[in-house]
């Protein structure tokens, strides 16, 4: 079995918050319209939370581990 | 092409920023799905590493192996030219120049960057220009508007209508229906005069019954013509129009609440934009290349693509409320000019940069041929006098690419079976052609339509089942 990488933890990550946007579409009653301090809560999601997310995964697990000693450039 | 201001300037073009904001205006829901794609999308291409045993496309000494991603890149490479050449024609047209002086001096500007080897190394440069130009005017309606995002958001969320305001540009002097956004007919929602300063001849549907009939007008300098509730005003012709003042603006939505809501829809367009993303992406930034993204390299990109998808919702916020009447074109050019100027130029340089990056021959012998950039510059200036829609050039480039690249480098065969890799490139490129040819002919219905709209659905599934049964079979 392969070992989790950071990066496929990363990949997942930004996969579950491109879902997390048509699940909120989805949902019913309207629930994405609701307003909260200004905005819809799809709007929160969609144009805040996620991207912000999304970035901080990106520089937290995306990014390549240093080379090992032995094998330096 | 490592460099990861590359990455950002490629994927960024001046088309693919507008077409968040455009799509924002139009409708929150679907522009926000847009700008959440462009912006997730890459960070996730980038992060999916190929295997250990993986080939890189076009890999191996099959010489038609690896002539394909570069021939298919090249043509990519090219129409995403002509798309953002054809936006420049459009600027053009809309501040009031010949539609031929945008296109010129665009794509000159562009083959002198890429052509002149000391300009090489400027997107860095020219993106951080692109960043500055962009956000000083937001800055400055920001402030002359005197609300924050939110409570702008808040104040087109609750507009009762979006009507011209009695300054726009639409209303004192009328502007022609050449600059028009789209290619869809205007709907009127309620009775409109408009008048020809000019004079021309205007093209509407108007309601007869239940049925429309085409109904053509010759009209005589200063005359007008009243359309009314339900009648369709065809766009496209070369006449200038003046709309009337404080009545809706036809195309845009019914109101704010209308607008700020998430209307039932089919789920398939969504996952249709994503998939020609993804896999346009893929073939884009990945594809025969092998990016190491260090952590300050990987914050740069991602604050690169969250800064562009926060300007293009402020943008879009702040133009709603105070242009109403951007549903008919244009999200304020003028003002955005030097940014564009400058993404496409930082585009350029690293669209040459990634192809020259894939050369078979391993000296980029591509990216510094002047001959075979001043043809594709050509090419896609020439092209580009005929008004196309930019976003959908895109769409089609990054589909065909990523149809034919993106499966091989999201899901890579074995070393040495390059050829396998170029087999279901070959495949998902044709079922793209043929549905994109389908789409062409105007096909509709529920399912079929959202894979017509969107032929890598079906393009890039058919690419990544023959390279599944290849290596089932090498297996």
């Amino acid at each position: 079995m392969r070992p989790v990488s950071p990066r496929s933890t990363g990949v997942v990550l930004l996969w579950l918050l491109l879902a997390g946007f048509l699940l909120l579409g989805a949902l019913p009653n309207e629930t994405a319209s609701i307003r909260l301090a200004g905005l819809s809560v799809l709007w929160w999601y969609g144009g805040v939370l996620a991207p912000v997310m999304g970035a901080l995964v990106a520089i937290r697990w995306l990014a390549d581990p240093l080379p090992a000693p032995p094998r330096g450039e | 092409m490592t460099s990861v201001s590359r990455v950002l300037a490629v994927w960024l073009t001046p088309v693919a920023l507008l077409a968040a904001p455009a799509a924002l205006s139009t409708r929150a829901a679907d522009g926000l799905w847009l700008g959440l794609t462009l912006t997730l999308v890459p960070l996730i291409v980038l992060g999916l590493q190929a295997g250990r045993s993986a080939a890189p496309v076009g890999a191996g000494r099959d010489e038609r192996a690896s002539l394909f991603p570069v021939v298919t890149l090249l043509l990519a490479v090219g129409v995403l030219l002509w798309a953002n050449i054809a936006l420049a024609g459009d600027v053009a047209v809309w501040l009031g120049a010949p539609r031929w002086q945008g296109i010129a001096l665009t794509a000159l500007a562009g083959w002198l960057l890429t052509a002149w080897s000391p300009l090489r190394r400027t997107a860095p440069l020219l993106l951080a220009i692109a960043l500055v130009a962009a956000v000083a005017p937001l800055l400055q309606v920001g402030w002359a508007v005197g609300l924050g995002p939110i409570a702008a958001w808040d104040r087109v969320a609750t507009q009762a209508a979006f009507r011209f305001p009695p300054a726009s540009p639409w209303v004192t002097t009328g502007r022609s229906l050449a600059t028009v956004h789209g290619r869809a007919p205007l709907v009127f929602d309620e009775v409109h005069r408009l008048t020809a300063p000019a004079g021309g001849v205007v093209r509407a549907r108007t309601l007869d019954g239940n049925r429309l009939a085409e109904i053509e007008w010759g009209l005589a300098p200063g005359q007008s013509v009243t359309l009314r509730a339900g009648d369709e005003l065809v766009p496209g012709a070369p006449v200038r129009l003046r709309f009337e003042a404080d009545k809706r603006v036809p195309g845009a939505p019914a109101s704010g609440m209308a607008w700020a809501e998430d209307p039932p829809r089919r789920w398939l367009d969504r996952l249709g934009l994503l998939v020609t993303l993804l896999v346009g992406a893929a073939a884009l930034l990945r594809a025969g290349l092998t990016i190491r993204l260090s952590r300050d390299g990987a914050g740069f990109v991602a604050g690169g693509l969250l800064l562009a998808f926060v300007w293009a919702q402020a943008w879009a916020v702040y133009a709603m409320l105070r242009s109403p009447d951007l549903f008919l074109g244009g999200v304020a050019p003028a003002f955005l000019l030097v940014a564009g100027l400058a993404a496409f130029l930082a585009s350029s340089v690293a669209l040459r940069e990634r192809l020259g990056a894939l050369d078979p021959t391993g000296g980029g012998e591509i990216g510094r041929d002047p001959g075979l950039w001043a043809g594709l510059f050509g090419g896609a200036a020439l092209a580009s006098l005929w008004p196309v829609d930019p976003w959908a050039l895109t769409l089609l480039a990054l589909g065909g690419a990523g149809c034919a690249l993106g499966p091989a480098t999201l899901y890579p065969p074995s070393a040495g079976r390059a050829g396998l890799a170029t087999t279901a490139g070959l495949v998902g490129l044709v079922v793209f052609a043929t549905v994109a040819a389908v789409q062409l002919r105007g096909a509709g219905g529920a399912l079929l339509g959202s894979v017509v709209g969107y032929p890598a659905l079906a393009g890039a599934p058919a690419g990544a089942l023959v390279l599944w049964l290849g290596r089932g079979r090498a297996g």
